[in-house]
């Protein structure tokens, strides 16, 4: 392997890397997720972001498995396994968070400068919070119609939103992003590299610039993301569907009922007969 | 009063040490395989939440609601969630829209007002309980095989098992390492107001230093991971059908799922009925 070559992992280097991202950024949110929040006025203290373990992780490896990897980890271990799935909503940050850590990841091409590190950082933390303003932002001018009509509505969705923004940014995303990250990014970098296998990332070998094609593709899924959590809290918009179904429904009702019960009779005769068969095949 | 709250205080931070929080977690996903719930079959499970997680939202009379809400809190206390899973499904409900419901009874809110938040506070509720039931009643490996049969992305109940596998393993390391800078450690005083903020800072920058180790053993063993994946020819696995087809052989759809089901369907067609005829 030639030093030339670019930083783009074998197969099972890019799982390693998506197994070890996952597991340390899932243990991280299981914790924030039992931790509770406190709040002094507007400003809202949360250690919600352990965001610098993927950071940390995309800065010194394949950028994309970290994301991806992280992005899962918080699914499965924090959503999943607290049994706190929240359905389609769920989508907008696992997009979020993966844009975010991977555009940091792409923008260090020499772990050694720290200068960058700290910029990237900083930068993937805040791409990360801006998308989910935006998409907040968004979900208040769909949901209330003649957005504009309200008197002083809009100024204060964008105050308000805009402030939760910077808040998270400055406390979150200095001290919990910016900061771990300076202080890991030197002290890992040439050590956890070998234990996968893998060469330390420099300015020759890593992945180049982040071109346009990346911003596009980047733009494209948060376009996804934002459809995807303005559909799952759309639902209010549709109770005229609703009310017209329900007024003709009795009838429909009824008929279920009816047919359920009858299914249900049926079902428990044949479960009781099976019980009578499966004991008398145990008795000879 | 003071030594009342101190007790209290203590009391509270006994409850959530490191292994409450284990040990939860783990009932959580072990405890709770002989439960009805849990014999049941995913794909049917799944259906089913999907129904329950769609329909409260657009759904808006109260006797439905109702109906659906008390539904899904009986496959919650069938499927023997655990209790800190609870709390927590109490408090979400509560900071989202549960304490303006209170706050409207208690300072005089007629029917009119009280209305839309018992809406809203129902639909929450329903919708949350239906995934706690699911996702927590199922055992990992049947929920990461309903998921696939799906068509999930491999990954993605891949993670689920791993996950489910090795957290307990995760979180004694993280503990033992913590533990282990606490022992070198020296806290500062935090008698004072300075102090508290200072041993929080102390606190915080702990967490922060133990994950540099923690990388460091993680790294290695998602490595082993990966290695002995590759043995077992996991990626080859991946894309065949014929493997899928082999783990997705366990899944059968029994009377107990038929069952379930029109017991489910029964119960929404009442509460629909009732919601017409009120």
């Amino acid at each position: 392997m030639s030093a030339n070559q670019k930083q783009t992992a074998m197969q099972s280097q890019k799982l390693m890397i998506f197994v070890l991202s996952m597991s340390l950024y899932g243990l991280a949110t299981l914790f924030t997720e039992l931790i509770p929040k406190f709040q002094v006025g507007l400003v809202e203290f949360s250690v919600e972001y352990f965001l610098f373990i993927p950071l940390v992780l995309a800065m010194l490896f394949d950028p994309l498995s970290a994301a991806l990897g992280a992005a899962t980890g918080e699914l499965v271990f924090s959503e999943i396994m607290l049994g706190q799935f929240g359905g389609l909503g769920e989508l907008e940050k696992f997009l979020t968070v993966t844009i975010g850590v991977y555009l940091a990841g792409r923008m260090v091409r020499n772990p050694k400068n720290r200068a960058l590190v700290g910029a990237a950082a900083f930068l993937g933390t805040a791409a990360q919070l801006f998308m989910g303003m935006v998409v907040d932002i968004l979900k208040v001018q769909f949901a209330v119609e003649d957005f504009e009509a309200v008197a002083g509505l809009p100024e204060s969705v964008f105050f308000t939103e805009g402030f939760a923004f910077l808040n998270d940014l400055l406390f979150s995303g200095i001290l919990f992003c910016l900061l771990p990250t300076l202080y890991l990014v030197p002290r890992l970098y040439g050590k956890i590299e070998p234990l996968l296998g893998m060469r330390p990332r420099t300015a020759e070998n890593s992945l180049g610039k982040i071109s346009l094609k990346t911003i596009v593709v980047c733009l494209a899924f948060f376009a996804c993301a934002a459809a995807a959590e303005l559909l799952a809290s759309s639902g209010m918009e549709l109770i005229d569907w609703e009310a017209s179904w329900a007024e003709s429904g009795t009838a429909m009702a009824v008929g279920i009922a009816a047919a359920a019960i009858l299914a249900l009779a049926v079902l428990a005769v044949l479960k009781k007969r099976a019980a009578s068969i499966d004991k008398a095949v145990e008795r000879p | 009063m003071s030594k009342w709250m101190q007790k209290l205080s203590e009391n509270i931070l006994d409850k959530f040490s490191m292994d409450f929080l284990r040990s939860q977690v783990l009932k959580n996903a072990y405890g709770n395989d002989d439960t009805v719930i849990a014999g049941l079959d995913p794909r049917i499970l799944l259906a089913w939440y999907l129904f329950f997680a769609i329909v409260p939202w657009f759904a808006d009379d109260i006797p439905f609601l109702l109906g659906c809400f008390l539904l899904v809190m009986v496959t919650t206390v069938l499927a023997r969630v655990a209790g800190l899973v609870l709390f927590l499904f109490v408090l979400g409900i509560f900071t989202q829209t549960g304490y303006l419901l209170i706050f409207t009874l208690l300072f005089g809110g007629d029917a009119s007002s009280v209305a839309p938040l018992l809406v809203l506070t129902l639909k929450v509720a329903t919708v949350s309980l239906a995934s706690v039931t699911v996702f927590s009643g199922l055992d990992p490996d049947r929920l990461s095989n309903g998921l696939m049969w799906y068509g999930c992305p491999e990954r993605l109940s891949f993670s689920i098992s791993y996950a489910y596998r090795m957290l307990p393993i995760l979180m004694e390391e993280f503990q033992n390492v913590l533990l282990s800078y606490r022992l070198r450690g020296n806290p500062p005083a935090h008698d004072t107001a300075a102090g508290k903020i200072r041993y929080l800072v102390y606190q915080v920058r702990i967490i922060i230093q133990s994950f540099y180790p923690l990388m460091l053993n993680t790294a290695k063993r998602s490595r082993t991971t990966v290695e002995a994946l590759e043995l077992r020819g996991y990626r080859y696995a991946q894309s065949s059908r014929q493997v899928r087809r082999m783990k997705l052989a366990s899944l059968k759809v029994t009377l107990n799922d038929l069952i379930f089901l029109t017991a489910s369907i029964l119960w929404t067609a009442v509460s629909i009925l009732a919601s017409g005829l009120i």
